[in-house]
């Protein structure tokens, strides 16, 4: 934080405007009016808890590790979807907040998203390593062999924590209920860039249909947004690039990592392995 | 892989619209740029004389080679334009019959759009 905006900041209290939805008793979203005290360092999280410990135990949010690992804090704070657990109230430089659940997905309660279509996205690209050899694949006997450069090519994307900011952010979200989101299409390009895999042509049925990959109006609202940094408008557009190579013919074809040989079993440890001190009885 | 080929074509009738689109616009708008470079003729047609003139245009249009620029420029033009008038609108249709009825929509209007389009062209070269 900058000198300036250190001192920009001298609020001693924060009013917390929060979308309340309850579909068993009300009609459509209303906004409640909380007053939270303000302490240097404290996030939208930590004001929702205060509000759900002190203010109204019935307000409803998801909640879980409070470090912006889990992804289940993620919500629209004045209009831009954050993880509550990573926003600190000064970045917004007002004392003023709005907060409501993240768009582009059904309402639970409260702050409560229904990410189960999200889910089902993710789960249609099949996110998972598949191999020809099933037997390998379902009893594993070694691992596969993989280059730190071929690690390089997918890796930042092994980093989304599915917390759906991405989607909330797409507008082709917005406009096509029916759109796989750019969760889903990035983690299918993390899979089919993964040397291990061998299972592009299964995913590619999926992300190449009617409101599949091609609906990606590439406007990066994804990236800009997600939390961790990843970069899925990136990812989105690699995956374009396979699918058109594999369309005219033109992708390498590689055959996936092999199985890395087990070391001789009669290798000797380089260190020595010490005695138990504590003795069975 | 169908909707991958469908944007594929797309994309290059894209870069085939701006080649075609290029030569349209130097032979009709920019002819002072070619005369400045000492070029006198532009597809055998003489860049001094005004191009937009009803008997220049229709002499030209009697040439395989423009007449065949103008064909596959408004081909490529309507593909590209109805191609992406039908992602945008697949947006919001949600059954696939509505999709259906989108795609034959666009496809009967296409081509009734190029045969009005080619009629000229083909009834000059006649």
């Amino acid at each position: 934080m900058t000198e300036q905006s250190k001192h920009e900041t001298k609020f001693t209290e924060i009013k917390f405007k929060v979308q309340r939805y309850d579909p068993e008793k009300d009609e459509k979203p209303h906004f409640q009016d909380f007053t939270v005290p303000y302490r240097e360092g404290i996030t939208v999280l930590d004001g929702l808890l205060y509000i759900k410990e002190n203010l109204d135990s019935s307000l409803a949010f998801r909640t879980s590790c409070r470090m912006g690992i889990c992804g289940s804090c993620a919500m629209l704070v004045n209009d831009y979807p954050h993880l509550a657990c990573h926003t600190q109230i000064e970045e917004f430089h007002t004392d003023k907040l709005t907060v409501k659940p993240l768009p582009n997905l059904p309402i639970i309660k409260d702050l409560v998203p229904d990410l189960s279509t999200f889910f089902n996205n993710h789960s249609s690209i099949k996110p998972y390593i598949i191999r020809c050899d099933k037997e390998e694949m379902e009893q594993p006997t070694a691992e596969y062999a993989q280059t730190p450069k071929e690690l390089d090519t997918f890796l930042q994307f092994t980093y989304c924590i599915k917390c759906g900011i991405c989607v909330a952010a797409c507008p082709t979200s917005a406009s096509d209920k029916l759109f796989l989101g750019p969760q889903a299409l990035a983690q299918c390009y993390r899979y089919c860039a993964d040397s291990r895999d061998d299972g592009c042509n299964e995913r590619a049925s999926t992300v190449d249909g009617q409101h599949g990959i091609w609906h990606c109006h590439f406007a990066g609202a994804c990236s800009e947004a997600c939390p961790k940094g990843l970069d899925p408008a990136l990812a989105i557009q690699l995956m374009k690039r396979r699918l058109v190579s594999k369309a005219v013919g033109s992708d390498k074809k590689k055959q996936p990592a092999a199985i890395v040989k087990l070391p001789a079993t009669d290798t000797k440890p380089k260190v020595p392995v010490p005695e138990f001190t504590v003795k069975g009885k | 892989m169908r909707n991958t080929y469908l944007q594929f074509i797309q994309l290059i009738t894209g870069i085939l619209i701006a080649v075609l689109l290029g030569i349209h616009m130097v032979n009709m708008h920019l002819d002072a740029i070619l005369g400045f470079f000492g070029v006198e003729t532009f597809f055998g047609v003489n860049i001094a004389a005004d191009p937009t003139i009803f008997s220049l245009m229709k002499a030209r249009s009697q040439q395989v080679v423009f007449a065949g620029i103008y064909i596959a420029l408004l081909i490529f033009a309507l593909y590209h334009a109805f191609n992406g008038l039908r992602n945008i609108v697949l947006e919001l249709t949600k059954s696939a019959r509505a999709e259906r009825a989108v795609t034959a929509v666009i496809i009967v209007v296409g081509v009734i759009f190029l045969a009005i389009g080619v009629y000229a062209p083909l009834a000059l070269l006649s």
